[in-house]
């Protein structure tokens, strides 16, 4: 470990740059530096501890996140990525707050819960410990060009993910223009509690599972990405990058429901559990989304150098055939505090409208071809602020902390309500705290 | 429009560098992923989790 060729001292130029190229590899975009003839292979490891909490008792996530590097003589980048998620909590169902008692079966269709009147129904049984898994090489292909190819993987109980990727980089105009182009595949299996629900059908009693298809859904996933980065000056540098994400197969999540209402009023529909068994005391239905979904984004970056402060702003548009439309504005400030440290002020604004096929409740007896009640594909508002304190240690390694909090704000359009509902209450506010702590070193 | 390989002190610093810390990125995209319709841009559209 040291300040040598290999260490992190700032501006040792070399060891920078190769990292730059790994990473933007390992995020499928190009690199703007030359990777540059390293002595002897060494090992960057950085390491991130995450703890993400949302309010209510909603989803909590502890999270373990390594990314090991070993760079070797002629350029030549190896990397690893490994993240273990511990997730526990509560999430929407989908189902809306009613003035009675509400009661629920479960996914695996064995037991029922209940959610007390006006309150918001969330599934408590959610528990999981997730592992992925990334492996990446990359190399130059003459001089002007790099080429990296990996592997992703991840695990968890209802859901294995397995995927591929390719990219390559051109320098142009002195190294000041490099373009990018990507390519990513997936196949994702989904093996939901209890069999993935029949699209719309109701939610039964328990131990009734004949609405329900047995056995493991999948999805397959194309990306494509083309990207153009370009050195306008000693300060400043712009990325742009367009990318291409097609899935199809199983999109639904098997977890989701809708409730059914009355037309007029929008109150719900009882129902009576069939004799000496337990299940819903009112109607509701299982989402069910279109098998294929094509998405289109645009990302501009720009990050410009000010006497020791670094400004990087960025906006995304993305629009799909879901009829999602999305923008997102992020900006971050790195400050210098003393010879070794840095401070970091972060903003994000997110705002998407809804899919085609969103629908906060369901009219009994309308049967659409796809609806889904997912909160995620309501139309709403999101904001994130926080403040990263990073520093440099004696020994060159790098520490940081870093402190978020996140919230979602929506309201559903009043063309979608129904009778007496409040658009309000039938959007589930988020509010959540991201904590980072993460450290970097060299063996 | 560039600069001449000797004016890169600037740009060849690690906070100039277009993605600084991949992990946080990787974490961030992981969140986003999961609580909004969008994903992506950066690099690709990251996913492979049943998140709810």
């Amino acid at each position: 470990m040291g300040a040598t060729d290999g260490g992190r001292e700032p501006g040792s130029g070399q060891f920078v740059q190769r990292l730059a190229a790994a990473t933007c590899s390992l995020l499928g975009i190009g690199s703007t530096v030359p990777v540059l003839a390293q002595e002897e292979p060494t090992w960057a490891l950085d390491t991130s501890f995450l703890y993400y909490g949302e309010s209510d008792e909603r989803v909590q996530d502890l999270s373990l996140n390594v990314l090991a590097r070993r760079l070797f003589a002629d350029d030549k980048v190896l990397s690893f990525g490994l993240v273990y998620d511990s997730l526990t909590g509560a999430s929407p169902s989908g189902a809306i707050p009613l003035n009675e008692v509400q009661t629920f079966t479960r996914p695996s269709g064995n037991d029922v819960y209940t959610v007390q009147p006006g309150e918001l129904p969330l599934d408590d049984t959610f528990l999981d410990t997730r592992y992925a898994l990334t492996a990446t090489w990359q190399q130059p292909l003459g001089r002007l060009y790099t080429g990296s190819v990996g592997l992703s993987f991840s695990t968890e109980y209802d859901y294995t993910h397995a995927g591929l990727n390719f990219g390559i980089t051109r320098d142009f105009n002195k190294r000041n223009t490099t373009l990018s182009l990507g390519a990513a595949i997936a196949r994702d299996e989904i093996d939901p509690e209890g069999g993935a629900p029949l699209p719309l059908a109701p939610m039964g009693n328990i131990g009734d599972l004949s609405a329900r298809r047995p056995g493991t859904e999948d999805k397959d996933v194309v990306d494509l990405l083309i990207g153009v980065t370009q050195v306008v000056n000693e300060h400043l540098l712009v990325q742009v990058n367009y990318s291409l994400s097609d899935s199809s197969g199983y999109l639904n999540d098997p977890y989701k429901i809708l409730t059914v209402v009355d037309p007029a009023t929008g109150e719900g529909i009882a129902r009576v559990p069939a004799p000496g068994t337990a299940g819903p005391l009112h109607e509701y239905r299982f989402e069910s989304r279109p098998d294929q979904r094509t998405k289109h984004s645009l990302f501009v970056q720009g990050k410009y150098y000010m006497g020791g402060k670094v400004l990087d702003v960025s906006w995304r548009y993305m629009t799909d055939d879901w009829e999602i439309d999305s923008h997102t504005l992020e900006a971050k400030l790195r400050w210098p505090l003393g010879d070794r440290g840095w401070v970091e002020p972060h903003l994000r604004f997110y705002t998407q409208t809804e899919a085609e096929f969103y629908r906060p409740s369901l009219p009994v007896g309308e049967l659409p071809e796809f609806a889904s009640a997912d909160y995620r594909l309501a139309p709403f508002d999101a904001w994130t602020a926080g403040l990263k304190y990073g520093f440099r240690t004696a020994s060159g390694n790098e520490a940081g902390i870093r402190l978020e909090y996140y919230r979602q704000d929506g309201s559903v359009p009043d063309g979608l309500l129904i009778g007496n509902q409040d658009g309000d209450a039938l959007s589930p506010e988020l509010d959540a705290v991201i904590l980072t702590v993460s450290y970097g070193f060299d063996l | 429009m560039g600069v001449e390989p000797w004016e890169r002190g600037v740009l060849a610093k690690p906070e100039m560098q277009l993605v600084v810390d991949p992990l946080e990125a990787g974490i961030d995209d992981h969140i986003y992923f999961s609580k909004e319709a969008s994903s992506g841009g950066r690099g690709f559209g990251g996913g492979g989790c049943g998140c709810n």
